[in-house]
């Protein structure tokens, strides 16, 4: 093993985590804001940590229908991320439209616009659930690194 | 000073507050909804609860033959609200306390429940028909002794109102049990006739 891929498997253990509201209702959120704020769902335990500029993200949590509003706007943002990203679509609306499928403002889903990676569907989901797809994300951002089979 | 000493303590011995889970067991609160499930043996087909569906994660499919239908749930569009299980008038949906909802993108429109359920034929016409569910025939007909419920519940509703004629008729031909009084004959004749 060169010394270059040691050195990647050695260090590489934490994926910050960015966080993207495309038009949601703010449940999914106060849930995001529980898993990282909250002692007893600790993202933290993981290496996650919440970051606020989309260059620093490994792992992009979307939250929300797409609202046309938000639409050009959330891929922008998506598309400042660096590469290997990790998507992950937090409760039903992102995944699905849910409740606000079909609606005259929603473009959504989101896998319309953006290939989606993980889902965690809900509404909203419970800290655990969001914990467990975390935890998903993790593992398939490590395997996009090469660093796990 | 010593009130600090005893939260100090209480920490030390209660340990980390932090929920173990994923690593660890977890809690489920008692009533916490989760995925939606059909009961096959229950469901009738009504479509109450696709048209209480907020999310519209309900669809019914008729069978092409007619024999049938398929009750689908999108778990992914469930919304968790448990209209279908309020609105039920049988009590065949449910709502599980399965919150394990985190998958891969390749999962997505796999995470359905879905029953296929065949109609009955009719005991009595022979057209298909979904039976009653037990329970609901024992409250529907508990004040009338008459009523076989285990059969009335396996015949549709065109032979049920027959049925129903039949009793009625059997009822009027039958010559009341006991007689009446003289006194109350003559004032009947006088107003009623």
């Amino acid at each position: 093993m060169s010394l270059d891929k040691m050195l990647q498997k050695i260090s590489v253990r934490s994926p910050w985590l960015f966080r993207i509201n495309a038009g949601s209702c703010n449940g999914c959120d106060v849930e995001l804001a529980t898993t990282a704020c909250i002692p007893r769902y600790d993202v933290e335990r993981f290496g996650c940590k919440y970051c606020g500029s989309p260059r620093h993200t490994d792992v992009v949590l979307i939250t929300g229908p797409l609202t046309t509003k938000v639409r050009d706007r959330v891929l922008r943002v998506w598309h400042e991320i660096p590469n290997p990203k990790v998507t992950v679509a937090v409760g039903v609306c992102s995944i699905s439209g849910g409740v606000f499928r079909g609606g005259y403002s929603i473009e959504g889903p989101i896998d319309r616009y953006i290939p989606v990676d993980v889902n965690v569907p809900g509404c909203p989901p419970r800290p655990q659930a969001i914990l467990e797809g975390i935890v998903l994300a993790r593992s398939i951002w490590l395997k996009k690194l090469g660093l796990e089979e | 000073m010593a009130s600090f000493l005893k939260v100090l303590f209480r920490n030390l011995l209660d340990g980390p507050s932090t929920d173990p889970y994923p690593m660890g067991p977890t809690f489920s609160p008692q009533r916490i909804r989760g995925r939606a499930k059909v009961d096959p043996n229950l469901c009738m087909g009504c479509g109450m609860c696709r048209y209480s569906c907020t999310a519209g994660a309900i669809n019914i499919a008729h069978l092409p033959d007619g024999s049938g239908y398929t009750i689908t749930i999108w778990q992914n569009s469930c919304c968790r609200c448990a209209s279908c299980r309020h609105y039920c008038p049988t009590g065949a949906m449910s709502v599980t306390d399965d919150w394990h909802s985190a998958h891969a993108e390749k999962d997505k429109f796999n995470r359905l429940e879905q029953q296929t359920i065949k109609y009955e034929p009719c005991a009595d016409c022979g057209t298909l028909m979904r039976p009653l569910p037990a329970h609901l025939a024992q409250r529907l007909y508990a004040g009338n002794k008459e009523i076989d419920q285990e059969k009335i519940r396996h015949i549709c509703p065109k032979c049920r109102r027959i049925e129903d004629a039949k009793r009625t008729a059997r009822r009027l031909l039958t010559p009341a049990p006991e007689p009446m009084e003289a006194a109350e004959l003559t004032s009947a004749a006088s107003t009623r006739y």
